[in-house]
């Protein structure tokens, strides 16, 4: 790591670039010309948010708002735990502890830095943690174990069962700078009364832990009002996911990576509703007028990513699919599994999905065990991807309600687990009619694969499956 | 006598399973050291531990797995297609490791591909990642799932007695691989770290009353034999190693490997099943709670402990700390490892290798070298 | 009395005569297939030079790759303590020793007295060797030296996947498909092999004085941008030539075996 990128601190320098960002707009038109050309690195992707009109204010704002909050987290006395994407927050918020999801903040410092996260991904490497594990923790779990980030508390996962790189992250972390750690580990099966059970004792231990740690009880008024937010962003996302489905589609490229963005950063929490519904107001406008949500107007193919995307610099992934008239029919991370969403009822999933129910504390837990157990990834990417809803079910049943063209898998070279098993599963989705392309880009690292090389790839695809 | 335990390590279908199968017993495979063998021997089943060594390419590996995966499992597959291991009647596949539980998905692809690739017994064996009351509930519950699939597969009946007369066997394994374990620990061990390697392995390949008799045999010849002397202590931890060739070449003219903390090593003696109270709860208890591997996350500081004290007892020299290349949970534990036995005066040397023919043998050998004149150089200072 | 030191890489082999602590002649030569034929070709070229033969040299240490293979030494000693010895003599005040040989590379760190205390290797792949730069310079139609001097008139570095050789090849032709300027190019490779070192030599820890040896020591780009990289002064040996310090290594040990043992 160079000596000056170790002269900042980590989270103030995402805090001060986002305030910066989302106060952008707020000057005339000129003015927001004249200032996108001091921050060359980040000016494409503040314009693509921007362009989205009020989401993406509300977005760049709430981001901005989370940076806030960590950076400031203990001059306020908070605890803080870093945490995992595919753990949802709500229950964090619940009992004041501020949540740093460290893959969240991988994709921002991708997003908007020249090098990206190039440095904390090598830090971590010198410090003993191997080169092979996944990048999108390593690109941020590097700059807290270097010191530069906020003070943690404690590590806090839900990946065991269903990600050991992932698991083992922040375990390594958790050894390395000797804080305390809490997994909630996932058994092989989704449903049944053993899996039920043991989410359930599972999700209690959390509780007790977080209480140790903070000295606090679990307020459950604060709790019961966080899972009522939670179940009204649920019904917002039914609804955008079933506009999804309409051809053209009325809703923007960059709308999913805001869905679930929002959701990793703020479930639960009026930050998270607030885009949102702004997300929803644009949708249903672009419905009633039959328009598409690309900026061509034209939806020519619908790409269906059975895993995650590309967060190369400058949101160019999402750049390409607009440039080329792809409709973005979302990812396995987008996709939540509250019973109302679309694909639960039109599949009868009911069984795999969780529901809310606010009606008393035990109540409260159990919904929240369900609710993280079913979270995307921890979902379905843990038992075999043949079995009962698990990754091929659900890739093959989202792929078919969104009316997908074709299917891509990316992921992270660090990605044991889909790397285990994806190519028998494109075998699989090959088979059901599905032109199925494997990216062996990192989805954080451009330096594995540089963007150029992965697009090229891409539309290389595109021809020889003469989906163009 | 060292001989029968080498060619118990070295060949998959050695004579022990080969005279087993003669008498129209069945062997059920397993990968990984979370699966308790006193199941399968209550069942009058032989357990055998499932293994990559041998294969010299993975050609069929490759084709089900993708290419950042742990070659471990992709030999294992290997050997599998190549019918290798047709004398399996069954196999257990765990999530040990995310290589290895795709071990599931990729043999059974295989298994449609290929004929006769795959036992007609196959069965995912859940273990959860850390040991609390409920954890072991669920994990007894498991324990007796599998148990009900063997009986319904084998037709045969997995009483409790025949358990607690199982747990007993290997439990007296474990005591005498204990004994064992004092041996190869002395001053002037009377056999090297290669031997050692051969004689545990053994056991995870043949029936269990035999390999008693045979180690005991080898205990009491070894407690007469001269030691070795004038080597540098090593002990070997990390990643799973089943080839005693890899042992050979660490070893060399100069040093001797007098401990390892492996799961196709001293895991599986570790500590004893209790006899008393339900069969299939203490196994469970056992095998979940005392193997020590990086997959039980957060639960460094207690194999921390482990690994000081192997290096205490056993007066260890220096620590090498290896993976197989995309073995993140021993990577990355090796990593701190290194930081904290390092701060307290124990030299220790990271090495990241591929699993499989030993052809990285030079590369290994100049760093195991290097390392060795380092300890030299210690010794010469104090 | 006579000592040598014989060092056989898988690119290079190198051979140095001493006596009395210092040096009368020193070869390098390209590798041959064989590690022996390597051997023998580099000891009877610097014995010639030296108008010596095999019968003056009281004793002879090997390394490299073909330490154990080399049928005239006297003993064998790893590239790894020959190289921290080496580098001692070369730089008596070096506590880290950076070297880049043609298919490996490696950290060293010492103490004080010149013991070595930890050292680090890459492992397997070739990013971040001599071979890495060797393969970038042959896309790029430039010789070895010419990569280095590039890289000092770069204004925008490109940057490069550091992690994989042909990778980084691909990624090479396209910057040269793109127009890219060369010396672009040549110091985006520069850097992508001082990022991969970096990490190395952070990895066991580094102390003053920091010094680099073998063959890619001679490249000022690569250097620069360690330096960079690592925030910390290079040492640069003018002593003599960095890409023999394991021979010189292996002859300072030569020497005191035939001492006996004296340091």
């Amino acid at each position: 790591m160079r000596q000056e990128t170790k002269e900042y601190k980590f989270d103030w320098m995402l805090w001060n670039t986002f305030a910066a960002a989302s106060r952008l707009k707020s000057g005339s038109p000129k003015e927001y010309q004249a200032m996108l050309k001091y921050i060359p690195y980040f000016s494409r992707i503040v314009d693509t948010i921007l362009s989205t009109g009020e989401p993406g204010q509300k977005f760049i704002e709430i981001c901005s708002k989370y940076m806030e909050n960590l950076t400031f987290a203990k001059e306020k006395g908070k605890k803080t735990a870093i945490t995992t994407f595919c753990f949802s927050p709500a229950i964090f918020y619940a009992m004041d502890i501020v949540p740093i999801c460290l893959e969240v903040l991988s994709v921002m410092m991708t997003f908007i830095y020249k090098r990206g996260t190039s440095e904390f991904l090598d830090y971590c490497n010198e410090v003993g943690f191997t080169e092979t594990s996944c990048s999108s923790q390593r690109g941020t779990v590097g700059a807290y174990l270097a010191g530069i980030g906020t003070d943690v508390d404690m590590f806090v996962t839900d990946t065991p069962g269903v990600c050991d790189t992932n698991a083992n992250a922040f375990s390594f972390a958790s050894a390395y700078l000797n804080k305390p750690f809490f997994q909630l580990d996932m058994p092989p099966d989704l449903t049944g009364q053993r899996s039920n059970e043991y989410h359930r004792e599972d999700f209690r231990a959390l509780i007790r832990f977080l209480e140790a740690q903070t000295g606090k009880k679990l307020d459950y008024a604060r709790l019961t009002e966080n899972l009522r937010e939670l179940a009204r962003q649920d019904e917002i996302i039914a609804e955008l996911e079933d506009l999804a489905r309409i051809v053209p589609s009325p809703v923007p490229v960059p709308y999913n990576l805001m869905i679930y963005a929002s959701r990793f950063l703020f479930a639960g929490m009026p930050e998270c509703t607030g885009v949102l519904e702004s997300m929803l107001k644009v949708a249903r406008d672009n419905a009633a007028k039959n328009i598409s949500g690309l900026s061509g107007g034209k939806e020519k193919l619908r790409a269906f990513f059975c895993y995650i995307d590309h967060y190369a610099q400058n949101m160019q992934l999402w750049q390409m699919l607009d440039d080329n008239g792809i409709c973005y029919q979302g990812n396995i991370l987008s996709h939540f599994w509250s019973h109302n969403a679309p694909h639960v009822a039109h599949y009868h999933k009911e069984d795999a999905a969780y529901h809310i129910d606010t009606s008393s504390e035990d109540a409260l837990i159990d919904s929240l065990g369900m609710i993280n157990s079913r979270m995307p990834m921890i979902k379905s990417i843990r038992g075999p991807y043949d079995a009962p809803n698990m990754w091929l079910e659900d890739t093959l049943g989202l792929a078919k309600i969104y009316n997908a063209d074709f299917i891509v898998y990316n992921g992270t070279p660090g990605c044991r687990n889909t790397w285990g098993m994806v190519k028998l599963l494109a075998r699989d989705t090959e088979k059901a009619g599905y032109p199925t392309y494997i990216m062996y880009a990192d989805a954080f690292d451009s330096r594995v694969q540089s963007w150029e090389a992965t697009e090229e790839r891409f539309m290389e695809f595109l021809k020889v499956r003469r989906l163009v | 006598m060292i001989k029968e335990f080498i060619e118990a390590s070295t060949a998959l279908n050695n004579k022990y399973v080969a005279a087993w199968k003669k008498d129209g017993k069945k062997v059920v495979g397993y990968t990984c050291s979370y699966v308790p063998d006193e199941i399968f021997h209550a069942a009058g089943i032989l357990p055998f531990r499932v293994r990559g060594f041998g294969a010299t390419d993975t050609t069929i590996g490759d084709t089900y797995f993708g290419p950042f995966i742990c070659s471990l499992p992709k030999c294992m597959l290997q050997l599998a297609g190549e019918g290798k291991f047709n004398f399996l009647d069954g196999a257990i596949i765990t999530p040990g490791c995310d290589s290895m539980r795709r071990l599931d998905e990729c043999w059974r692809k295989a298994g449609k591909d290929i004929e006769g690739a795959i036992p007609s017994f196959f069965f995912h064996y859940g273990v959860p990642h850390k040991y609390e009351d409920y954890t072991i509930k669920w994990f007894t519950e498991e324990t007796r799932r599998l148990i009900a699939a063997v009986e319904e597969h084998f037709n045969v009946k997995i009483t409790d007695a025949n358990l607690k007369k199982a747990i007993s066997v290997y439990n007296e394994s474990r005591r005498l691989l204990d004994r064992f374990e004092a041996l190869r620990t002395l001053d002037e061990p009377p056999f090297s770290g290669e031997e050692a390697l051969a004689v545990i392995l053994a056991g995870t390949t043949m029936p269990r009353e035999e390999y008693n008799t045979l180690l005991e045999e080898f205990i009491a010849q070894a407690e007469k034999s001269p030691g070795i002397k004038n080597r540098v202590r090593l002990m070997l931890v990390g990643s799973a190693n089943d080839d005693i060739g890899l042992v050979r070449v660490m070893e060399g003219e100069k040093a001797l490997v007098v401990a390892d903390n492996l799961c196709f090593g001293s895991r599986f003696y570790t500590d004893q099943v209790g006899e008393n109270g339900d069969p299939v709860f203490e196994l469970s208890k056992r095998y979940l709670g005392h193997n020590d591997c990086p997959r039980m996350y957060g639960d460094y500081q207690r194999r921390l402990n482990i690994l000081e004290q192997k290096v205490k007892r056993a007066k260890i020299d220096g620590v090498v700390l290896q993976n197989i290349r995309f073995c993140d949970l021993h990577g990355a534990e090796n990593g701190i490892f290194e930081r904290d036995l390092e701060a307290k005066d124990i030299p220790c040397m990271r090495l990241e290798r591929e699993y499989g023919p030993l052809v990285e043998t030079g590369r290994m050998k100049m760093r195991v070298d290097a390392f060795i004149e380092r300890i030299q150089q210690r010794r010469e200072v104090a | 009395m006579f000592a040598a030191g014989c060092d056989v890489g898988s690119l290079t082999s190198k051979a140095v005569i001493m006596k009395d602590g210092k040096i009368i002649e020193s070869v390098i030569i390209k590798s041959k297939a064989r590690p022996w034929e390597s051997a023998d070709e580099v000891m009877n070229i610097v014995l010639n030079r030296a108008g010596l033969t095999m019968k003056d040299i009281k004793s002879c240490v090997g390394t490299g790759y073909g330490r154990d293979k080399i049928s005239f030494v006297h003993e064998a000693v790893s590239e790894i303590a020959c190289h921290g010895k080496g580098a001692r003599w070369l730089v008596p005040t070096v506590r880290t020793v950076i070297d880049i040989g043609g298919q490996d590379c490696k950290a060293l760190r010492l103490d004080d007295k010149g013991n070595m205390v930890k050292f680090i290797t890459n492992d397997k792949c070739a990013s971040g060797t001599g071979r890495f730069l060797e393969v970038m310079a042959k896309v790029m139609h430039l010789n070895l030296d010419e990569l280095g001097e590039m890289s000092a008139k770069s204004k925008q570095p490109v940057t490069f996947a550091s992690a994989c050789t042909v990778w980084a090849q691909a990624d090479v032709i396209q910057h040269l498909n793109d127009r890219v300027p060369i010396e672009d190019i040549a110091a985006g490779v520069n850097n992508a092999m001082a990022s991969r070192m970096s990490t190395l030599a952070n990895n066991i820890g580094l102390e003053r004085d920091v010094c680099m040896t073998g063959g890619v020591a001679k490249n000022s780009g690569v250097v620069n941008a360690l330096e960079k990289q690592l925030g910390i002064r290079i040492k640069r040996i003018r002593r003599e030539d960095p890409q023999i310090a394991g021979a010189i290594g292996a002859a300072l040990f030569a020497a005191e075996k035939a001492n006996g043992g004296a340091k």
